[in-house]
């Protein structure tokens, strides 16, 4: 989700900038109308259900305040999309779709949504992030031993996005998540361990790891160049499956400063049983959003504690609630991905970002999980 | 007694609409008369006022080599939701889910309990004697989940005297061998008789990969197919007034399952062993007809791929004991117990689970005049812990109208049905759920019937209308740990209609018959108490439109049968938002019966998908292109 705000600047310049290089650049297609999807608008990746390939892309579109689902579809049919769309990412006129259970990466034009290429090879890909127009990063869990249903090392594939291949390998951590480019260095949270590697992109070589919390999950850079981690803690769970509060260890929020790797301090919640999760940063980057509990709480990035009272309070549990958040660059506004299971299709709920209060919804496809703001 | 029966039975046939198939072919309708003289009358004698049909058996036989769900999806209302040219088919019937069709072989349920359902693509036709096939809800007279109707398959009969054996081998396209051989000897006091087969399908067939970009033609290299087979059956005429029957069916099935276009090749197998094994004890009396039937079914599942292996391994022993008295032609009593004990070694239950499920059943059957016959039925579950309410049955058939040549039936039932939850519904690790509530369905129908008869003309229609409600549906859905759960999530709503007809001509040398047949299925979520209320919209791959014509002709030596299934559109969520285009099949059979001596050859050509139609039957899994096969039988009569 991180990606998303971090690549707001990207967006805003896609449409402007870029968008006439897409212009030029896609004179030869002269199939559907060019830059539909450029502005003004949100796009929602939808996850789809495992093993059904149903995986799909909507557009909320401001001006006309009303939703369009399978746009992915819509322009490429009979192209199917793929299975599992762990993570939608827009870099300058293109647009990468991690497909985790086709193990592959597809790339679109941003702007039309048009088929270009795919990056195929990998096993169990989650995010993808670009250094630039030349070079990619994309985290790979590799599979589970089928028998302990264990995972060993993940690995980071450096892709040339010029020819679309996968010049390297890097192994990391345990199930490597999200990554975030900071000062040449890139940023990987191994979710199956407690570490965060650090990787030279120059050399693409992995440099240090940094000691975090159990199960960090999600990461997010904020205006002061401090990269914030979010840790689940080491769970312990009771009989019915459910997580022990008594025994867990509680979850936190780490500061990282990404010129000394340095933790500069760890916030830890008091309830043990929940895990924070879905960093997720405003147009500005100073306000951090996240999820604990099912509720979305927002703090300073300057804050020296967590959040007292939650932002966005549904009460009663709700299965898979907020499987998506975002926040509008330009309102501030909260967006939610409501997966109620995965055979039907998900909401968004859009927040108010000062009263928490639900504005709207819409319906789009199953297990809306990201959101890139146009 | 036998007589009366045969009666009882062709009487039902006419009034419930199985005449079309008893009466069109000879054979069948013996075959019938043999199963009602040995076996004693069959649970539809009980079924006034319901819809019951029979596979007839010239289709059966012209696909010998193929399995329930080709018979299923060409004959009847059923919509088979197959997952890919390998196989794995569950069905929907009437609107309702794979749980709520009841499968029963000679009597006794063979779900499979860990997932309370049956694949049909593992249940091969040649294995059996005869296919009915109960439309709507039968909780009474066929226990749990038969809810949106039940399919009831019987053993080989094997009746005339002496001895009788057939072996046939198939050659199809996409490295399809079919070989099945079987013999029987009827004797005076004892008829033994057995069958086995092997299928090998490497089903290699090209499809157009649109999981890839660019569409490349690839060859399905993830659909291969192995499995055999074997029955046998001995009947023994133990006394004048007692029989015991044998029965043994064992099924092995080793098959690669093919991943969606676009998803990820884990290499998935799925490995199925059923081996079921049953004594069948009738005696009769003064008091009535005794039956008592002893089965043991063991089944296995194990599937693996890249990152799973799970073994499934359930043994269950069943129990049912029946006393069914019958007075004159007026009305006939039926009481029993049916008791199963289930002992399952299933990974995901972390350790050996036994549960017993017993039930009582209570089937009344009353003619008070010639043209008119009732049922009442009732059925009581018992489970630890969960009771079902009980299934009651209330139906009438009334000739009404008789002129000439034309009759014309008024039909009608009301029958409740219920489900009890499933082994891995309430045991499962985790998420498993002890206190999940026994499925609960009513279902009211009304149908006509019309028959016409005149010299060598036989024309049947029939119309049936059912309203089918099922509360309480299980679903599993996602909980706050992040497992999921079976809830019981919904109530849902079943409407349609079923027509068909079937008209035939049989003279010297020529007979020829065509059927048309038309079904309209609406299903609903009409309330939802847990998940995603996603009311009044039609259910995922229910499809609203099934329609069939088929025709078949025998002249001379010459048997030709073709077969046009037409399946509308079914929306791949229950949100009715994407959706999966209709399709429709054509296949066609021509074969030649070459007499030598009193020996027999019919060889006969096949061609399955002969418009070359592209479909998908599930998302994302392309179907096999036109094929072709041909196929040698050695018959000693």
């Amino acid at each position: 989700m991180k990606k998303i705000t971090r690549f707001r600047s990207f967006v805003l310049s896609a449409a402007f900038t870029f968008g006439a290089l897409a212009f030029t650049a896609c004179d030869d297609d002269s199939k559907g109308p060019v830059g539909e999807y450029a502005r003004d608008g949100v796009l929602i990746s939808n996850e789809g259900a495992m093993t059904k390939s149903n995986a799909s892309v909507s557009f909320y579109n401001h001006g006309s305040r009303s939703v369009e689902n399978e746009s992915f579809k819509k322009v490429n049919a009979p192209l199917v999309l793929g299975d599992v769309l762990q993570h939608l990412s827009v870099h300058g006129d293109r647009a990468f779709l991690v497909m985790n259970n086709s193990g592959k990466v597809t790339v679109a034009d941003a702007n039309t949504l048009k088929a270009q290429a795919e990056i195929t090879g990998m096993h169990a890909p989650r995010y993808f992030v670009a250094l630039n127009n030349e070079k990619g990063y994309v985290t790979e869990w590799l599979g589970y031993d089928p028998t302990t249903y264990i995972y060993g090392t993940g690995r980071v594939a450096v892709v040339d996005l010029k020819t679309y291949t996968v010049t390297k390998t890097i192994p990391v951590g345990v199930q490597p998540e999200q990554l975030v480019i900071s000062g040449g260095k890139l940023f990987v949270a191994n979710s199956g361990g407690n570490t965060v590697s650090v990787i030279n992109t120059a050399t693409d070589a992995v440099e240090t790891s940094i000691l975090v919390n159990d199960g960090p999950n999600s990461l997010a850079l904020d205006r002061n160049n401090v990269l914030w981690v979010s840790s689940s803690g080491l769970k312990s769970y009771n009989s019915d499956y459910s997580v022990d509060e008594e025994n867990s260890k509680p979850g936190t929020l780490a500061k990282i400063n990404t010129g000394s790797n340095a933790v500069i301090s760890t916030l830890a919640f008091t309830q043990k049983a929940p895990s924070p999760s879905k960093l997720t940063l405003n147009g500005n980057r100073d306000k951090l959003y996240f999820l604990f509990n099912n509720r979305v709480y927002v703090q300073d990035v300057n804050a020296s504690a967590l959040p007292a009272a939650p932002l966005i309070d549904r009460g009663a549990y709700v299965p898979y609630g907020f499987y998506g958040l975002g926040v509008e660059p330009s309102t501030g506004m909260v967006y939610a991905g409501k997966a109620p299971n995965f055979s039907s299709n998900g909401w968004v709920v859009r927040y108010n970002n000062q009263s928490g209060a639900p504005v709207d919804s819409f319906q789009v496809g199953v297990a809306p999980n990201g959101f890139v703001f146009r | 007694m036998a007589k009366s029966s045969y009666r009882l039975l062709l009487c039902l046939a006419a009034l419930s609409g199985i005449a079309p198939a008893a009466l069109a072919q000879q054979d069948t309708a013996q075959y019938q008369l043999r199963t009602v003289e040995v076996f004693g009358k069959p649970a539809e004698v009980f079924a006034s006022g319901s819809r019951v049909s029979i596979l007839d058996s010239s289709f059966v036989q012209m696909h010998a080599s193929g399995s329930l769900v080709d018979a299923l999806q060409a004959r009847t209302p059923l919509f088979l939701k197959t997952n890919g040219p390998s196989g794995i088919s569950t069905p929907t019937f009437r609107g309702t889910s794979a749980t709520h069709t009841a499968v029963l072989w000679n009597g006794l349920n063979i779900d499979m309990p860990a997932l309370g359902l049956s694949d049909f693509s593992l249940l091969p036709l040649t294995s059996l004697g005869s296919i009915s096939v109960q439309h709507g809800a039968a909780g009474a007279t066929y226990g749990s989940g038969a809810i949106g109707g039940a399919v009831s398959l019987s053993s080989p009969v094997y009746d005339k005297p002496g001895f009788g054996a057939t072996v046939q081998q198939e050659i199809g396209s996409f490295g399809r061998y079919f070989s099945s051989a079987g013999g029987h000897y009827v004797g005076q006091k004892v008829s033994v008789g057995m069958s086995g087969y092997r299928l090998s399908a490497a089903n290699d067939f090209p499809y157009k990969d649109y999981g890839s970009f660019g569409a490349p033609t690839r060859l399905q290299e993830e659909a291969q197919v192995a499995q055999h087979g074997f029955t046998q059956d001995v009947t023994w005429q133990l006394s004048e007034k007692s029989r015991l029957a044998l029965h043994g069916w064992y099924t092995y099935a080793n098959r690669e399952v093919p991943p969606a276009l676009g998803a990820a090749n884990v290499s998935t197998r799925q490995v199925d062993k059923n081996l079921r094994l049953m004594a069948d004890f009738g005696h009769d009396s003064n008091w009535g007809e005794t039956t008592v039937k002893a089965a043991w079914f063991s089944d296995y599942l194990r599937y693996t791929d890249y990152s799973n292996n799970s073994l499934t391994d359930i043994n269950t022993y069943q129990l049912q004991a029946e006393q069914t008295y019958t007075y004159a032609r007026r009305w006939s009593l039926r009481g029993g117990v049916n008791l199963q004990h289930f002992v399952a070694d299933v990974q995901g239950y972390g350790g050996t689970v036994t549960e017993d499920r017993a039930s009582a059943f209570l089937l009344f059957r009353y003619d008070p005049t010639r043209r008119l016959d009732l049922s009442l039925n009732v059925r009581q579950a018992f489970v630890k812990g969960y009771n079902p309410t009980p299934a009651p049955t209330l139906g009438a058939n009334w000739l009404f109208l008789q002129q000439n040549n034309h009759r014309l039936y008024l039909k009608g039932n009301v029958s409740g049905s219920y489900r009890v939850p499933t082994l891995n519904e309430r045991f499962w690790q985790p998420g498993g759920n002890p206190d999940i509530k026994p499925e609960q369905g009513w279902n009211y129908e009304s149908g006509l019937c019309h028959t016409f008869t005149h010299g060598s003309w036989h024309i049947e229609t029939e119309a049936s209308a059912y309203r089918l409600l099922l509360d309480n549906w299980v679903q599993w859905m996602p909980l706050e740990s992040g497992y999921w759960s079976p809830r019981n999530l919904q109530k849902v709503r079943a409407q349609g209609l079923e027509l068909s007809t079937r008209a035939s001509k049989k003279m010297d040398e020529l007979s020829v018959a065509a059927t048309a047949a038309y079904t309209y299925t609406t299903s609903e979520q009409v309330e939802a108490y847990e998940g995603p209320e996603e009311l009044n919209l039609q259910l995922a791959h229910v499809p609203l439109h099934k329609a069939q014509l088929g025709a078949d002709a025998a002249f001379r030596a010459w048997s030709f049968l073709g077969n046009l299934t037409y399946n509308g559109l079914r929306y791949t969520n229950n949100s009715n938002t994407s959706n999966l285009p209709a399709y429709t099949l054509l296949s066609l059979a021509l074969s030649r019966r070459i007499d030598i001596g009193q020996y027999q050859i019919i060889a006969s050509l096949r061609s399955d998908n002969a418009t070359n139609a592209n479909y998908y039957v599930l998302e994302n899994m392309p179907m096999p292109p036109r094929s072709f096969a041909a196929s040698l039988r050695f018959v000693i009569p």
